[in-house]
């Protein structure tokens, strides 16, 4: 978090035709997920179609940002650049109450801290001007 | 009914390997010329009769199949390559046994070669992490804005989800590349052979928690070469054939992580009790895993074996950490496996050292790490994908 904004040295996201709304959204501080308008399924990462019907009567619409750690790992050797001054730092796989499960980064939490179920909830973090990346925090007791 | 009855159709003739090293500082394209040399000279094939080639692993780690022609000067009539990645071992025997079936080849080389010194960027991990920038993100879970990265860590977040799920425990897992480490100190072409105690695995440094260093697979150079031909064709060579009894091909779909069987509940998969049931592989080769004498599996990371022996019902979903303990995955223990040490010791081939080795266990030319009368083994990944070899 000490880094300058300005100068963003990790990893940019590959944005594409498909995920381009995804991004778009978080820089509203909006989390969205595609869902399918005939089954009601939702996903994730973007796809074409709906990966159950083949629908793609689709639409981007908002997730409740809610979910549990379903696993996380602790790297202990950096990779990038940008990640050298995090290490250890931990990535955690988050299952969303709707269902995808999101790669994510927890924050406010130690890493020995964090536990297989633990609730956590969306936080957008505004990485540089033009990114916002959605990382995750415990759930605080109710809001 | 399948058109072609491929069980026991097709046989290994011949293997070879270059030297094995951490930094041999020899090409790709050096390494694999030993490795297929070594395996035509095994067989009794001249080179003018390899007129078939599969390579898994090319550019920009490995040698491709098309300059290994060129530079070898075969005369090759067929050749295919996989996307580089170290899963594709029984596929391109599969598709070779197919290939000498039907008549497109005769003598078909299946190896991999492969550099790791010679790599100017890192290519798997890292900033040229090429897997992270794939669209819809990498195949062992890469994610590089997140800093995630590197096939290891797709293998971490497999492990701490059973260690979460089941209750294991990191001093479990060491078990396993302990034991293959014991082996590696029986085969003098492993890379490391000092074997190592649970202590000193806890000790070992974490590369990405909860795996330690002493969990992940070597980075090395080297090559290895089997040579595909039908049954028959092998009874006329010089060694005695291996016979390819059972395949089962990879699989892929949203079910499917590469490092976790259906059920288990990483990635996109749906979370439920996996049940290994029947797999193809046993069927076709008229065997079930309790006839299996030694197993084989791609244990790029210790938490692979795990997963491979639940997937293929060696034992329930949770039971893999007891059943590694106690010796019963070493040599002399009921279900030896990777004689040759594996990735984690012997050398990382992409698997292709492990067909080698699995070749001349059949043989019997293993000495002081002979399965004693072993007649059958299983090449089996926590992939899904499988061979049943036999003498």
């Amino acid at each position: 978090m000490a880094e300058n904004k300005d100068e963003y040295r990790k990893p940019r996201p590959a944005v594409s035709a498909l995920n381009r709304p995804y991004w778009d959204a978080l820089r509203r501080h909006q989390l969205v997920l595609q869902r399918c308008g005939e089954c009601g399924m939702r996903w994730y990462p973007a796809a074409p179609l709906c990966p159950r019907c083949w629908s793609r009567r689709i639409e981007w619409a908002p997730a409740s940002g809610r979910g549990r750690v379903n696993s996380w790992v602790v790297f202990h050797q950096s990779y990038f650049r940008g990640f050298d001054a995090d290490v250890p730092y931990n990535v955690a796989e988050v299952e969303l109450e709707e269902g995808p499960r999101l790669l994510t980064n927890l924050i406010d939490v130690g890493n020995d801290e964090i536990r297989a179920g633990m609730e956590v909830e969306v936080v957008f973090d505004d990485a540089a001007p033009d990114l916002t990346i959605a990382k995750f925090r415990p759930r605080r007791a109710s809001a | 009914m399948p058109l072609i009855e491929i069980k026991d159709r097709a046989a290994i003739a011949g293997v070879g390997q270059s030297a094995y090293g951490r930094r041999l500082m020899r090409s790709a394209i050096d390494l694999g010329a030993d490795a297929i040399a070594a395996a035509l000279a095994d067989a009794g094939l001249k080179r003018d009769e390899l007129d078939g080639m599969i390579v898994t692993f090319g550019t920009p780690i490995g040698a491709d199949a098309d300059t290994l022609a060129q530079v070898l000067n075969l005369k090759l009539r067929a050749y295919s390559q996989t996307w580089a990645h170290g899963r594709f071992t029984a596929s391109a025997i599969q598709w070779a046994a197919l290939m000498v079936a039907s008549g497109m080849a005769n003598h078909v080389a299946c190896l991999a070669s492969v550099s790791f010194s010679g790599l100017r960027r890192p290519v798997m991990g890292g900033a040229g992490d090429s897997e992270g920038a794939r669209e819809a993100g990498g195949s062992h879970g890469e994610d590089p804005v997140f800093g995630m990265t590197s096939p290891g860590a797709g293998a971490a977040l497999v492990a701490r989800r059973y260690f979460a799920r089941y209750g294991a425990t990191s001093a479990l897992l060491a078990a396993v590349p302990m034991a293959f480490r014991k082996h590696a100190a029986l085969n003098p072409a492993a890379i490391m052979r000092e074997p190592f105690s649970v202590a000193d695995h806890q000790a070992s440094r974490f590369v990405c928690e909860p795996l330690h260093l002493l969990d992940y697979c070597l980075i090395n150079d080297g090559a290895a070469c089997v040579i595909v031909t039908s049954a028959e064709r092998a009874r006329d060579l010089r060694q005695p054939p291996v016979y390819i009894a059972g395949m089962q091909p990879l699989p892929a779909g949203r079910e499917e992580f590469i490092w976790a069987y259906p059920g288990f509940g990483v990635a996109q998969q749906a979370a439920f009790d996996y049940d290994a049931g029947a797999q193809p592989v046993y069927r076709m080769a008229g065997v079930g895993p309790g006839d299996i004498d030694a197993l084989f599996t791609y244990d790029a990371f210790s938490i692979l074996a795990w997963m491979a022996l639940e997937r293929f019902g060696f034992c329930k979903p949770g039971e893999a950490a007891a059943f590694t303990q106690d010796g019963r995955i070493e040599l002399g223990g009921a279900l030896p496996m990777n004689l040759n040490g594996g990735l984690l010791s012997e050398a990382h081939i992409m698997g292709w050292n492990h067909q080698v080795e699995i070749v001349r266990q059949l043989r019997g030319a293993c000495g002081t790490r002979q399965v004693a009368g072993a007649e059958v083994i299983q090449w089996a990944n926590a992939y899904g994908d499988s061979l049943i070899y036999h003498r």
